[in-house]
């Protein structure tokens, strides 16, 4: 025999009731931690998606080879980018021909002096081909882009970042003029379209020019990077391999390169963002855990403040079990309604969150809101146990006289 | 009443209730362990972090070639505004300036016979064992020649020399970096890794060879150490001043290590913050645990407060009572909590030794007191509703 | 030593005022044996409450001495309280942790006297109730009768000039009931005012003044055994005859 379960929705509702503050503190705990879980761990999957909208802002799959090569492992790729042999303008073209590589784009990048009339800025500049666009997803807001004679042809041309762009000219007409880059002068042909950062590099305070003026620029034909745009079909993998079997035949046997693919990098970036929010969620679901011992804790008052009560209802034919199934059946009862108030909570902030960042959403992980009932219940579960116990041991004689055993 | 009997009543009335006391405690205590841990680790962090840094002292002033913020990679691009040798002896021969390190880094192989590691190379000056704090395992650093015509000489990384030589003694023998033969003069202790970079995978050759294995025209920078007596804001102007007389206009960048680790600190600052943060949410629900316990204590105890009106105690009194169970209840889940921090930075001791996450006073003294506080602010309320019956009212509730 | 003037007190009851005391006026002299009767809800509480300065009048005037209560703050008044002032209640109000000592001792702990003091006097008053063998007991190890004579010796403790007892045998055996009137009678002839609220018949009639409440009023109010009819005071007619 057992209570419907109406039932005891409603003499825990009486309950509640006739002890409204201590219940509302209750629910505010469980609320505290339930959106803890969910805020945070939202905030980390944030990130991530923020991660992952960068990287396929890109909107397509790119390797970068870098010059030099370290034989540590787990250390980071070598970034200082200076090697007695050079990746060369040469090895770029010779990566273009291997199958599944849509488009190759070396880079030079130096810093140089960038001057207009009597205004002058130190920025960095990029040598580098009509393809850097396309592999990057760039466009100008004015003008064109490099023409693919700036694969082989020093031109003595220019693309602006947009800050440049008004550092130098202000608000006055910048196409067509010649500026003056390092020793040379150079044409603006195009200024980039405002886009602001990406992965790292603002590409508003840049300048691009030719590979090859670069070169003569910065007086040395080595490459800082070179960019491989893949087909969406291929495996990197292989093309990875390729790359290395490309450039050992052309360096006398060597493979003195390191080629980073963004695929690998984005995984990194998702491992490390997961384990951060995996560690965030789990501190915050400790509050959880002091939750439930509080509920333990009020539920083993509860108990003593209702030996009459739990006297007469054995008196009247309740069973232990039915005992036990009341105290578990309130815990239980609490700590959903104390889950969905922490659940409005956090999706309501969420809500205002996404309307006044709408460039960095909010979205807790699918997993967020089953972990933190998971945890709530099973705390809610593991910590009423005891009280429900001691309910269910009382002795009906002694508990109606209000008596401890 | 004198404090000693309102301390005898307040942990008589909480023993009276030991259950509910300990899981008070417990929860409270869960909450200032993880407030607490978790601001020990940031702290921790931000420490072994500032130690790296200042591990080379921190009289340093860094110039990288280029006028311009790029994330301090300016130095490793190419550049059209050199930084030369000769600027970097110039330097060495300003006043207040003890030693300056002409650097420039790459990546090349190593190769001794049959065997070849690719690994980092540095370029330096014959001061970089002194200013980098490096210490020999064989044979010594690289001579202080004059840096225009430096001879081909090599100290090898610990890591490089097991790699190449293996038990061999590698003092004397030349070792092929690039094209060009290099004669190994010593061999570096283990130092380990700084900020990710292993700094036993890397031999050091003279900054001028250096230049020449990977074609630059530029060092990539210079670091200057200065006497202590010096400010870093004066040698950093004597520095700029004297660099824009020899290149015309400012077409560098002065870093002081004083500006990079007040950056550090305030981003590693905001971390500590950020922990303390997220453990602040287990402390909150455990101070709403005081709370609610101390309300039901008060409902509870509602004809003892009448009594003690009816007895001459004053509203003070029985507010002082709750109060007090309040800060009990707070203060001793604070040390609880201190002690569940202190057995968890043991474990982490014992299987993380290299991270130095101690208690240190001011964290203990700021948990103890924080704890009291909350305690404080959990038990206003209760203890106002206590102080606020009438006697009568309260007299009558049975 | 207490003099009431014209007090009013209401009560809010379920929505609707109660007037628990009419315009009560009374002379209370150091050294009286008063017992204060009447039926359920006539304010005999009320009035004990409002002369020991746990409650407050609405309008009237009350002085303890010679100091006016009605002005004094709350502080204050819980100081005269606990200098003056002994409470005996029907339910005891003994704190179960403590035990009997701990119980005496508390208003002195309350009052800040130092310990050793406490230890003598409360061990002088657990003799003068006859207690001295339970000092150490905690309340759910004495008789109600104890009970209560412990909640007697917190009472006189602090040595106060005036006694109120609420019922105090209300919860008792007649024979423990007994002990209890015995103590108190014998605290009133070493000088100490006691007022005895109760519906007990016997008990009322030990008083030397007795005072009769109905409705919120003092319906009547004579002293000695010999039931002389001196009524004092009221404008209302008082019909009720006192010969029940």
């Amino acid at each position: 025999m057992s209570m419907r379960l109406t039932d005891q929705f409603t003499f825990n509702r009486q309950l509640f009731l006739r002890h409204r503050v201590r219940t509302l503190l209750l629910l505010l705990a469980v609320a505290i931690g339930v959106a803890s879980v969910i805020l945070l761990t939202s905030l980390g999957e944030g990130a991530r998606g923020y991660v992952d909208r960068e990287f396929s802002a890109l909107g397509n799959r790119i390797l970068a080879v870098l010059p030099g090569r370290k034989e540590t492992t787990g250390g980071g790729p070598p970034i200082y980018g200076a090697v007695p042999r050079d990746l060369t303008l040469e090895d770029a073209n010779a990566l273009a021909t291997i199958p599944g590589v849509l488009a190759v784009a070396p880079i030079v990048a130096g810093t140089t002096t960038v001057a207009y009339s009597n205004r002058s800025r130190e920025v960095i500049t990029l040598g580098s081909t009509d393809a850097f666009f396309a592999v990057r997803q760039l466009d100008v807001g004015a003008g064109r882009v490099l023409s693919p004679r700036s694969r082989s042809e020093p031109l003595a041309v220019c693309v602006l970042g947009v800050k440049v762009k008004r550092e130098l000219f202000g608000s006055s007409r910048a196409l067509g003029e010649w500026v003056r880059v390092g020793d040379r002068r150079m044409r603006v042909i195009g200024v980039l379209e405002e886009r602001g950062e990406s992965l790292g590099l603002d590409m508003r305070d840049m300048l691009l020019i030719p590979v090859r003026t670069a070169e003569q620029l910065f007086d040395s034909p080595s490459l800082f990077r070179i960019l491989l745009d893949i087909a969406p079909s291929a495996d990197s993998d292989k093309i990875e391999q390729k790359i290395l079997t490309v450039i050992r035949k052309r360096h006398d046997g060597e493979e003195d390169v390191t080629v980073i693919s963004q695929d690998s990098m984005l995984a990194a970036f998702d491992s490390i963002l997961v384990t951060l929010t995996l560690a965030i969620a789990a501190i915050a679901s400790i509050s959880l855990l002091v939750a439930g011992i509080l509920i333990m804790n009020i539920s083993l008052i509860s108990v003593s403040q209702r030996r009459k009560e739990i006297g007469l209802l054995k008196a009247i034919g309740a069973s232990s079990r039915q005992i036990k199934q009341l105290f578990i059946g309130e815990s239980l009862l609490l700590m959903s309604m104390g889950s969905a108030a922490g659940i409005t909570f956090a999706f309501s902030l969420i809500l205002i969150f996404a309307r006044l960042w709408p460039s960095f959403p909010l979205q807790p992980p699918v997993w967020a809101v089953p972990a933190a009932l998971l945890v709530a219940f099973g705390t809610g579960l593991v910590f009423s146990i005891m009280p429900a116990k001691q309910a269910a041991a009382l002795d009906p004689v002694l508990a109606l006289r209000g008596l401890q055993p | 009443m004198n404090l000693r009997d309102s301390s005898g009543w307040i942990f008589r009335a909480l023993w009276m209730q030991r259950t509910r006391t300990l899981l008070t405690i417990i929860g409270f205590s869960i909450g200032i362990a993880a407030m607490v841990l978790l601001s020990a680790l940031g702290e921790g962090l931000r420490v072994f972090v500032l130690n790296e840094f200042t591990q080379f002292g921190s009289h340093i002033i860094a110039v990288n070639p280029g006028k311009t913020e790029t994330f301090g990679i300016g130095g490793l691009l190419n550049t059209t505004r050199p930084l030369s040798l000769s600027d970097a002896s110039a330097i060495g021969r300003l006043a207040n300036v003890e030693e300056v390190v002409p650097v420039v880094m790459g990546n090349a192989k190593v190769k001794f016979g049959q065997r070849a590691r690719y690994t980092d190379v540095a370029g330096v000056g014959g001061a970089a064992d002194k200013a980098w704090k490096l210490e020999l395992a064989q044979g010594r650093f690289l001579p202080a020649d004059d840096l225009q015509r430096a001879r081909a000489l090599v100290v090898l990384g610990s890591k490089v020399k097991d790699e190449l030589f293996a038990g061999l003694n590698p003092v004397g023998s030349f070792v092929r970096i690039g094209s060009e033969r290099f004669r190994v003069v010593g061999v570096a202790a283990p130092k380990g890794e700084f900020l990710g970079t292993d700094l036993d995978d890397m031999v050091f050759i003279p900054a001028g060879k250096g230049m020449q294995l990977f074609n630059r025209q530029s060092l990539m920078e210079i670091d200057i150490y200065f006497n202590p007596r010096a400010t870093s804001e004066a040698m950093a102007d004597k520095i700029r001043r004297f660099l824009i007389d020899r290149h015309g206009f400012e077409d560098f960048t002065l870093v002081t290590q004083d500006q990079v680790l007040a950056t550090m600190d305030n981003i590693l600052t905001i971390l500590t913050f950020a922990g303390a943060g997220l453990g602040a949410i287990s402390l909150l629900v455990g101070a709403v645990g005081i709370t609610t316990i101390l309300m039901i204590t008060v409902s509870e105890r509602t004809a003892e407060v009448g009594l003690l009106r009816a007895l001459g105690g004053t509203t003070n009194t029985v507010r002082t009572l709750f109060l007090g169970e309040a800060l009990v209840l707070g203060l001793i889940g604070g040390v609880c909590g201190i002690a569940l921090v202190a057995l968890f930075l043991l474990l982490i001791y014992l299987f993380v030794p290299d991270l130095p996450v101690a208690l240190s006073p001011t964290i203990v003294f700021g948990a103890l007191s924080l704890s009291m506080i909350i305690g404080l602010l959990a038990g206003g309320q209760p203890a106002a509703s206590a102080a606020k019956m009438t006697p009568i009212d309260a007299l009558r509730a049975e | 030593m207490i003099k009431l003037q014209e007090i009013n007190k209401t009560y809010q009851v379920g929505g609707s005022p109660l007037r628990a005391l009419c315009d009560v006026s009374l002379q209370i002299a150091s050294g009286e044996y008063l017992s204060v009767m009447g039926p359920s809800g006539s304010g005999k509480s009320t009035l004990l409450n409002m002369i020991g300065l746990l409650d407050r009048p609405d309008s009237g005037r009350y002085w303890f001495d010679t100091v006016a209560t009605e002005e004094l703050s709350e502080e204050r008044r819980a100081r005269l309280r606990g200098e003056n002032i002994g409470f005996i209640f029907q339910q005891f109000h003994l704190i179960n942790r403590l035990s009997a000592f701990e119980n005496i001792e508390l208003p002195m702990m309350l009052a800040g006297h130092p310990l050793k003091q406490r230890r003598n006097t409360v061990a002088d008053v657990l003799a003068m109730v006859g207690l001295s063998a339970r000092a150490s007991h905690k309340p759910n190890q004495l008789s109600g009768g104890q009970l209560q004579r412990v909640a007697i010796a917190r009472a006189i403790v602090m040595r106060p000039r005036l006694l109120l007892a609420d019922e105090p045998t209300g919860n008792l055996d007649s024979h423990s009931g007994g002990e209890v009137v015995d103590v108190l009678e014998k605290l009133n002839q070493d000088g100490i005012t006691l007022i005895v609220v109760t519906h007990d018949q016997t008990l009322g009639d030990r008083a030397k003044r007795h005072i009769r409440m109905v409705d919120g009023r003092i319906h009547s109010d004579h002293s000695g055994d010999t039931r002389s009819q001196q009524r004092v005071e009221k404008r209302g007619k008082n019909s009720v005859d006192e010969t029940d």
